[in-house]
């Protein structure tokens, strides 16, 4: 059994795909007419309390029409790719249009572009079915039986035709691929997580993980509680990634040119440690990097913030029209990374410390306060008091309270950036850290 | 409603599923049409008209469920499907350790239509763009104003639920909303003030009943007013809060921890597990004497009022907190035998056909006192009313919360004095609930809905109301939400 590829359901393929739109681009009177194409095959074990809970196989099609009179927008999609059914959709499309008001801020559709060619979909992804995910989980399970524990996680895998096309002779399309991992371990009242996605199924490391997270949760069951407050703090991957995310969809180029950003007149100058750069690594073999985005532009390489300074903002076409840019970076393969000599390794972080707290992952962040980018959430799943280079405790939970503007203002050390997935954010490369403070607010019941 | 094939794809899938030897399955059929109207700084940014039809198939095999689903109905792939769910089940009964066992219910075969005076993929689109248009415009009259934003919600579900059992249930579901925003400028500083219609299945009427002009003007004068509104100081106050409000802390921490998957431990890796573990059942004190909060999944208009739920489970009302005490929980069939109860409460729902039914937060809500909004006030000295929905977030056992709100006013010995800003409140949830000492009349109760609640992996939005009057809690800890208040 296969999730896809040669065997049925087919996943529609750059022909057909290339049939599809010029079937739409036929039929069409509109002046402008763009459609986008995602087909989606995936799957995903779950399990708990050490078995499967839920096993499941979803195929999903949906092709998208936006049609254009004088300025005039309509957009309809459909998940039936019948000619009928996509006739359909196109005559939905342009009904809308023709009584939408103008938009003033509309553009045509970009014109043609050789997007460049990424390894998108691995072989070993696109066809690992039920059996490989529940192969893992399995393997997961039965670590954590022997070690008299409960697991509970999920496996997923999923691989998607991804299309674009105009009428401006604009054609995209590729194939994406990813697998994740993720377990939960309970020992009694504590837990310990550890979780991976990648491009690669063969790359998840589920039995590394999984020792990760059994280390966690059995270190987790020795617990105190300290009081609320300011602490030095060792951030591990995903704690970071789970901060870093809404700094990055605080980017947006339309707020910060009304005034209601974050970052309103801070274009060019520092918003964080010096030593700090963030930049789109599409090409990196550990990151989601795309071919194009939804909008059919190229995803390229770029500096989002370099050594410290925002030099750029996520810009809508109309937005980067407006303010003469002429290129609009895209932000699918974050990679956050600082400069100077790193430590070799978390373990290396905490040995270097004298007192601080170990936080392995953030849960539930929000954002307090935008203007600030004040946020709160809780620590999750391992969370602990290092004292003279060890650990010497788990501690409850706190819930903080800070801005990664504030927190990030000066690290104190820093490993090289690894993987980091976050159940609350895409992945990203970003390091662990030492920060000298952070606010915590309260302390939970565990 | 459905279509006469989609009862022959049934037939077909239901057909693979009892030739494989399992115990249970069951199919889904749905078409659902979704048109959502964006405007944004007073442009209509996009409207788009949403179509989305499929069918999943679940099965129950030697206690181990598997399920597989299309986009593509055809009567090729319908027994595709089916064989790929058996199959998928024969593999999770390869690892299974407890067998699933349903808890009994009966055979339904029924028609659920959602009753409406304006269809509202009727109106003509037209009149959508000028009343989100117009109402931009009035946010925009405010001086001070200078980002607005205003759309249209419609959604029609029509779906088809046969199982092996014999249940048989054709839906046609409707449910809308409408909403607008102002944010205003001052010396920096930039506040958001909402208006937004309940989500709930109700026709065109809903949003023709709100006055959205009013309503834009109101938001509008008020989010210059908050804006230039002193910060609050930390520290304790009463807090009276409105039923929008609630609605969110209802679903935060009552609903989530009331589901009993949860509390079993299903969502340990994701969502999270539940305070209210099974042994506090029916004797923990979860809140004052005050606190009632009733599930009712057959109250006409709420979004999980669809009849019967995922299972094929009929929609009920039951007790979740009586007087307090905590004393039932959210179930499916599958997780209510576990806690020894023969019937299902039926909150077994998924967010369409890709996806598997999961336990879900019923229409959970407040119980009404018998206090007038006024006699609650009045008995306030230092205290702050707040309306709307803000920042929020708990932990992953729903005990240590925290919620803003969208728009905050001080009281001052029993009256209400001026706006404030940036206030957030703490608290764990027994405690909070423990310090709720008046609720209001049924007069003031209103209802508020929500239809992205996530939950699951893969993930899903679930779709409940929660309805409250006001209520007022007693001391509780308020921080000031900017720098490190």
């Amino acid at each position: 059994m296969t999730l896809n590829g040669d065997k049925w359901p087919k996943m529609t393929s750059r022909e057909e795909f290339r049939f599809l739109s010029e079937l739409v681009l036929t039929r069409s009177s509109a002046d402008h007419t763009m459609i986008s194409l995602h087909d989606h095959h995936a799957g995903t074990t779950r399990f708990a309390n050490n078995q499967a809970i839920q096993n499941v196989d979803v195929r999903q099609g949906k092709l998208t029409v936006t049609v254009t009179f004088d300025g005039r927008q309509g957009t309809a999609s459909t998940t039936d790719f019948t000619a009928g059914a996509i006739q359909e959709t196109l005559s939905r499309a342009e009904n809308i249009a023709k009584v939408s008001p103008v938009d003033p801020e509309y553009l045509p559709p970009p014109d043609p572009y050789v997007f460049p060619a990424r390894e998108t979909a691995k072989p070993e992804t696109m066809a690992a079915g039920p059996p490989r995910r529940l192969e893992y989980a399995n393997e997961a399970i039965g670590q954590c039986r022997m070690e008299n524990l409960m697991a509970a996680g999920a496996v997923s895998t999923s691989a998607t035709a991804v299309g674009v096309a105009a009428n401006t002779g604009l054609f995209g399309y590729e194939r994406r691929g990813d697998a994740s991992f993720s377990l939960t371990v309970q020992a009694g009242d504590a837990t310990g997580w550890s979780a991976a996605a990648h491009r690669s199924i063969n790359h998840l490391k589920v039995q590394e993980r999984t020792l990760t997270a059994i280390r966690r949760a059995k270190r987790s069951r020795d617990v105190c509680e300290l009081p609320a407050g300011r602490y030095p703090v060792i951030l591990e991957p995903a704690a970071v990634a789970g901060l870093w995310a809404w700094l990055i969809r605080s980017l947006d180029a339309k707020a910060y040119v009304k005034g209601t950003s974050t970052f309103a007149g801070k274009l060019g100058e520092a918003i964080v440690d010096e030593r700090i750069t963030l930049q789109n690594s599409p090409d990196h073999a550990d990151l989601f990097g795309e071919g194009f985005s939804n909008d059919g532009l190229p995803s390229t390489p770029s500096v989002w913030i370099d050594h410290g300074i925002l030099r750029q903002l996520a810009y809508d076409r109309f937005t980067a029209k407006q303010r003469g840019e002429a290129m609009i970076p895209t932000l699918e393969a974050p990679a956050l990374s600082v400069e100077g000599s790193s430590v070799d390794s978390i373990h290396d972080l905490v040995k270097r410390t004298e007192r601080a707290i170990l936080v392995t992952n953030f849960w539930y962040i929000r954002p307090v306060n935008l203007r600030d980018l004040m946020l709160t959430g809780m620590t999750r799943d391992g969370t602990f008091l290092i004292e003279n280079g060890e650990i010497v405790s788990a501690v409850k939970n706190f819930r903080f309270h800070e801005s990664p503007l504030q927190a990030f203002r000066h690290i104190n050390m820093w490993t090289a950036p690894m993987e980091a997935v976050n159940s609350e954010s895409r992945k990203i490369l970003a390091p662990a850290v030492a920060l000298p403070h952070f606010h915590f607010s309260s302390v939970t019941r565990f | 409603m459905s279509s006469p094939i989609w009862d022959e794809f049934a037939k077909l899938a239901l057909k693979r599923i009892a030739a494989s030897g399992a115990e249970y399955g069951d199919i889904r059929v749905q078409d659902s049409s979704t048109q959502h109207i964006e405007g944004a700084d007073r442009r209509i940014a996009s409207i788009r008209d949403v179509r989305d039809i499929g069918f999943g198939v679940r099965v129950l095999y030697h206690g181990a469920w598997g399920f597989a689903a299309s986009s593509i109905l055809s009567l090729e792939e319908v027994p595709r499907v089916a064989d790929l769910a058996v199959e998928i089940a024969k593999g999770s009964a390869s690892i299974a350790l407890e067998k699933v066992r349903l808890a009994e219910e009966p055979i339904h075969r029924d028609r659920v239509v959602t009753h409406c005076r304006i269809d509202p993929f009727s109106v003509p689109l037209e009149k959508k763009a000028d009343l989100l248009l117009n109402t931009m415009e009035t946010l925009h009259r405010q001086s001070g104003v200078e980002r607005s934003s205003a759309s249209l919600w419609a959604r029609q579900d029509r779906k088809l639920f046969v199982s092996t059992e014999g249940s048989h249930v054709e839906f046609d579901l409707l449910a809308g909303q409408g909403e607008c925003a102002a944010t205003a400028l001052h010396q920096g500083r930039f506040a958001s003030r909402n208006f937004n219609t309940p989500y709930l299945r109700k026709g065109y009427e809903l949003i023709e009943e709100a006055d959205f002009l009013r309503e834009a003007s109101r938001v509008a004068t008020q989010a210059v007013e908050k804006v230039k509104a002193p910060a609050v100081d930390a520290g304790q106050y009463d807090l009276v809060l409105d039923p929008e409000h609630l609605s969110l802390t209802i679903h935060e921490s009552c609903g989530h921890p009331s589901e009993l998957d949860r509390a079993l431990g299903y969502e340990a890796n994701y969502a999270g597990t539940s305070f209210l573990t099974t042994d506090k059942r029916g004797t923990y004190r979860y809140g004052s004497p005050h606190v009632s909060l009733i599930a009712d999944n057959t109250e006409p208009e709420t979004l999980a009022a669809t009849g019967y739920d995922d299972d094929g489970v009929m929609c009920q009302r039951w007790d979740i907190i009586r007087h307090g005490i905590f004393v039932g929980y959210c179930t499916n069939r599958e997780v209510a035998p576990k806690i020894g109860e023969a019937r299902s409460r039926g909150s077994n729902r998924a967010d369409g056909w890709g996806h598997v039914p999961i336990v879900r937060i019923a229409n959970i809500g407040l119980e009404p006192g018998s206090a007038t909004v006024d006699q609650l006030m009045a008995d306030v000295k230092h205290g702050i009313y707040i309306e709307g929905h803000g920042s929020y977030s708990i932990d992953q056992r729903r005990y240590n919360f925290q919620f803003g709100g969208d728009a905050f006013w001080l009281i001052e010995n029993g009256r209400r004095t001026h706006m404030l800003r940036d206030v957030i409140y703490h608290g764990i949830t027994p405690e909070f609930w423990n310090r709720c000492d008046g609720v209001a009349d049924r007069t003031a109760r209103r209802r508020y809905g929500f239809i992205t609640c996530g939950k699951g992996q893969p993930g899903q939005s679930g779709w409940m109301t929660h309805a409250a009057s006001p209520a007022r809690f007693r001391r509780i800890q308020v921080l000031r939400g900017e720098g490190h208040g």
